[in-house]
C-alpha cells in the first residue's frame, strides 16, 4: 500500500485543538507534522494593550483550564522584580499553596487524558472526580474553580478561609489515599504496561538537544526544576524531592506525574503548617519603571518563561512568553516516527501538551 | 414437498419465529444489554448512567429506545464518493448476518423429545462458524465502500484482526467436537448432562472466551473501532438508521455468541428443574438457566470495558498466534490423551 496523508484533527476525539498531519504507511506513521494554531488568540500582543493589572486574567487564561495559578507566577515574578516590590511572607505562602494545588489538578488532568489515550475509560472518571475536590479547595481559597486572578501584583488577593487548613489537610489526606487505586488501575496493569512501556522513548540527551522541559524532561532521567534549582517565592524552604523516570517512555512520563502529586501533596502540608501571620498584600504602584525582566517558573507542564520589557509606563512595552507546552511539542515530530497508528495517541497525550498553551 | 404443518406446529413455529429466539428476542437482548453495560460501566467508573427515560424512576430504562428513536430520524448520509451499494446494504448485511446464528442453537429441550430451536440441522456447529466467519468481510465491505480514510484503516484492521481470533475459535471448538463426538448443539448439550465441558476443558473455555471478545470487537480488543485511533473504525461515515443498525448488530452478536458458549461449555439448559417455571411450561425451566448463564458470560465480556485498556493491534496478533493457538493445540492434546478418562463421563459407559 502506498503512503497515505492522513489529517488527524482538529475534529479527532483525541487531538484536541491539534491537527497532526501524518504519513501513513498501512498501519505505521512513518511522519507526524504538527499544525498548531487553532487556539490562537494573541495574548503577547493583546498584553501591550492592557495595563500590567489588567493583564493578569489574560495571562491566566495562556493555560486555563489546568494550570492558571503555576502560569501567573512567573509574570508576577517578573513584575516584582522591575519594581523591587518585596512580597508579604503570607502571600508567598498562600500563592505556593494555590500553585501546588494546580499542579495536582493538572497532573490528575493528565492522568485522566492519558488512560483515554489507551482506551481505559475507568480511569478517565476516577481522576477527574479527585480533581474536583482540588478545584473546590481552590474554590474556598479564591473564589474560582478554574481562573482565579488570585495572585495578583503585590501579594493575594484573599486570605485563606476559617477552616480552609482542616478541610484542605483531609482531602489530601484522601487523595494519597486514592493514589492507590490509580496504582492499581493504570501502573500496576499488563495491558497497561504493554500499551505504553518502551513507547516513545525520549533519551536524556535528545530531550536536553530538543528543549523538553518539566515532567517530560525529568521523566527522561533529568534532574531539573525551576522550584530547586532557582527557588522562587519560598520554595526554598520546603524539604521536597525531585522524581525522575528511569526510561523516558511514555509510562515513565506518566509515572513521574504521580510521584510530583505525592511531593505537591507533601509541600502542601508544609505550607500549610509553616504558614505564617501577616498581611496578603503590598501596595504597588501601576506602573512599572523601565527596564527588562526574564524570569521563568515551574508550571505544571514544566518550565514557563516570561520576558517583559518595560518602558516606564502602565503597559508593558513588550511580553514574550515561552511556555512548556510549546517546547515539549518539539519533541512530539522526534517521537512518531515510524511508530504504530495505535501509538500515537498514547505518545501525544504522555507529553501532556495543551493546544491554548501552544497557540497563547 | 412442503410439509403440512397442524395449527399448533404452526402456532410454535410463528412463537420461535417472531418471539423466541427469533425477532424479538436478539432485539429485547440487545436493549437491555445496552442499558446495562451504561448502568454497569457508569458504577464502574463512579458514575451514574442513564436516569430519566423509562418507567422506573431514576433508573433510565428506556435510553435505548430513546436513542435508537433519536437515531431513526436523523438524515441517513451517504458520502459522495462512496460505493453506494455495498455502503447502503452493508449495515442490515450486517444486522441479519448477526441475528441468524441464534436461529441454529438450541435453547431447550421439548417435553416431547425436540428442541426449541427454530431450525435443526445435525451440522449446526458448523453453520454457525460459518456465518461468524462473514461478519469481518462485511466490515471490510462497509469500511472499504465507505472510501473514508479512517474507515480504511479501520477496515484493514478488522481485517487484520480476523486473523487473531479466528483460528483459536476453530481449534478449540474442534477440541469440543472431539470430546462429544457430534457437530449438533443440541447432541452437545445432552452429552453434557452429567460433567460441563468447562470443568473438563478449562483451556478451551478461556481462549474461546478471549477470541470470542476479539471476534466481538469488546474492549481490550475494539481495535478496529479505536476511537482515539481512528475515529470509529469502519462504520465511522454511518448516520441514522444505518447506524443504529451497525450498533444493534453488535449486540445481535454478543447474543449469539454468549448463546454458543453456553451451550458448548456451560451445559446449555442444563440445571435443576424450577417447579414454578415448569408447571407454566416445561420450557421454561431450562429457558432460565440457559438465560443465567448467558447473562454471566454477557457481564464478563462487558467488563473488558470498564477495567482493560485496548490493546495495538500487533499485540493482539501477538497474543492470538503465541498464546491463544499454542492454549488450543494444547486442550486439543489433554483431550486426546485423557480420553480413557472422559469417555464414560461423556459418553455414558
Amino acid at each position: 500500500m502506498s503512503v497515505m496523508k492522513l489529517s488527524m484533527g482538529p475534529q479527532h476525539p483525541i487531538t484536541g485543538h491539534f491537527r497532526f498531519i501524518l504519513d501513513v504507511d498501512g498501519d505505521l506513521v512513518l511522519k507526524l507534522e504538527p499544525d498548531i494554531g487553532y487556539t490562537h488568540r494573541g495574548i503577547e500582543k493583546l498584553a501591550e494593550k492592557r495595563t500590567y493589572l489588567q493583564n493578569l486574567p489574560v495571562i491566566e487564561r495562556v493555560n486555563s483550564y489546568c494550570d492558571s495559578a503555576g502560569t501567573m507566577l512567573g509574570y508576577l515574578e517578573a513584575i516584582e522584580e522591575l519594581m523591587g516590590l518585596e512580597v508579604p511572607e503570607r502571600a508567598k505562602y498562600l500563592r505556593v499553596i494555590a500553585a501546588e494545588l494546580n499542579r495536582i489538578a493538572s497532573h490528575l488532568y493528565a492522568a485522566c487524558l492519558f488512560s483515554v489515550a489507551t482506551g481505559l475509560e475507568t480511569m478517565l472518571m476516577w481522576p477527574i472526580n479527585d480533581r474536583e475536590l482540588v478545584l473546590d479547595l481552590l474554590e474556598k481559597l479564591t473564589g474560582q474553580r478554574i481562573t482565579y486572578t488570585y495572585q495578583t501584583i503585590g501579594g493575594v488577593r484573599f486570605d485563606m478561609p476559617e477552616g480552609f487548613k482542616e478541610e484542605a489537610l483531609k482531602r489530601l489526606d484522601y487523595l494519597e489515599k486514592r493514589t492507590e487505586d490509580y496504582y492499581k488501575m493504570l501502573l500496576w496493569n499488563h495491558t497497561f504496561h504493554m500499551r505504553t512501556k518502551k513507547v516513545g522513548i525520549l533519551k536524556p540527551s535528545d530531550a536536553i538537544k530538543l528543549g523538553v522541559v518539566g515532567p517530560n524532561l525529568r521523566a527522561s532521567g533529568v534532574k531539573v526544576d525551576v522550584r530547586k534549582d532557582e527557588p522562587y517565592e519560598v520554595y526554598d524552604k520546603f524539604d521536597f524531592s525531585i522524581p525522575t523516570g528511569k526510561n523516558g517512555d511514555s509510562y515513565d512520563r506518566l509515572e513521574v506525574r504521580f510521584k510530583e502529586v505525592e511531593q505537591s501533596i507533601n509541600i502542601l502540608r508544609q505550607a500549610l503548617k509553616d504558614i505564617p501571620k501577616g498581611p496578603i498584600k503590598k501596595w504597588a504602584p501601576p506602573i512599572v519603571p523601565k527596564g527588562e525582566a526574564y524570569t521563568r517558573v515551574e508550571a505544571a507542564r514544566g518550565e514557563f518563561g516570561y520576558y517583559i520589557v518595560a518602558d516606564g509606563t502602565m503597559k508593558p512595552y513588550r511580553l514574550k512568553m515561552s511556555p512548556p507546552s510549546f517546547r515539549n511539542l518539539i519533541a512530539l515530530p522526534h517521537l512518531c516516527k515510524n511508530v504504530p497508528l495505535g501509538d500515537i495517541p498514547v505518545i501525544y497525550i504522555s507529553l501532556d501538551l495543551i493546544p491554548m498553551d501552544v497557540d497563547r | 414437498m412442503i410439509p403440512i404443518l397442524s395449527f399448533s406446529e404452526f402456532i410454535e413455529l410463528i412463537l420461535k419465529v417472531l418471539i423466541f429466539p427469533g425477532l424479538a428476542f436478539p432485539l429485547l437482548f440487545a436493549m437491555i444489554v445496552i442499558w446495562f453495560e451504561r448502568k454497569f460501566l457508569a458504577r464502574i467508573m463512579l458514575r451514574i448512567g442513564p436516569l430519566h427515560v423509562g418507567p422506573l424512576n431514576r433508573t433510565g430504562l428506556f435510553q435505548p429506545i430513546a436513542d435508537f428513536l433519536k437515531l431513526i430520524q436523523k438524515e441517513i448520509i451517504v458520502p459522495d464518493n462512496a460505493y453506494k451499494f455495498l455502503y447502503n446494504i452493508a449495515p442490515i448485511m450486517a444486522s441479519i448476518v448477526a441475528s441468524m446464528s441464534v436461529a441454529f442453537i438450541p435453547y431447550a429441550p421439548k417435553p416431547d423429545g425436540g428442541y426449541w430451536m427454530i431450525y435443526y440441522t445435525p451440522l449446526s456447529l458448523l453453520v454457525i462458524l460459518a456465518i461468524f466467519t462473514a461478519r469481518p468481510f462485511i466490515m471490510v465491505g462497509a469500511g472499504w465502500a465507505s472510501n473514508s480514510k479512517y474507515c480504511t484503516i479501520g477496515a484493514l484492521r478488522a481485517a487484520l484482526q480476523l486473523l487473531a481470533y479466528e483460528v483459536p475459535i476453530t481449534l478449540s471448538l474442534a477440541s469440543i467436537v472431539i470430546m462429544s463426538g457430534t457437530f449438533d448443539l443440541a447432541k452437545i448439550v445432552e452429552t453434557q448432562s452429567s460433567i460441563w465441558f468447562i470443568i473438563l476443558q478449562p483451556i478451551g473455555f478461556i481462549v474461546i472466551l478471549i477470541a470470542m471478545m476479539a471476534e466481538l470487537s469488546r474492549r481490550p480488543f475494539d481495535i478496529p473501532l479505536a476511537e482515539q485511533e481512528v475515529v470509529f473504525g469502519w462504520p465511522t461515515e454511518y448516520t441514522g438508521t444505518q447506524f443504529a443498525l451497525v450498533m444493534v448488530s453488535e449486540y445481535f452478536d454478543l447474543c449469539a455468541v454468549t448463546s454458543l458458549i453456553t451451550v458448548l461449555f456451560l451445559g446449555g439448559w442444563s440445571g435443576p428443574v424450577i417447579p414454578l417455571l415448569n408447571d407454566i411450561s416445561p420450557i421454561l425451566s431450562g429457558v432460565f438457566w440457559f438465560f443465567l448463564k448467558m447473562a454471566i458470560l454477557t457481564v464478563i465480556i462487558i467488563m473488558g470495558r470498564g477495567i482493560y485498556p485496548r490493546l495495538r493491534i500487533d499485540q493482539l496478533l501477538d497474543t492470538g498466534w503465541t498464546l491463544l493457538i499454542p492454549l488450543a493445540i494444547i486442550q486439543i492434546i489433554i483431550t486426546l490423551l485423557t480420553a480413557q478418562w472422559w469417555l464414560p463421563l461423556v459418553r455414558g459407559a
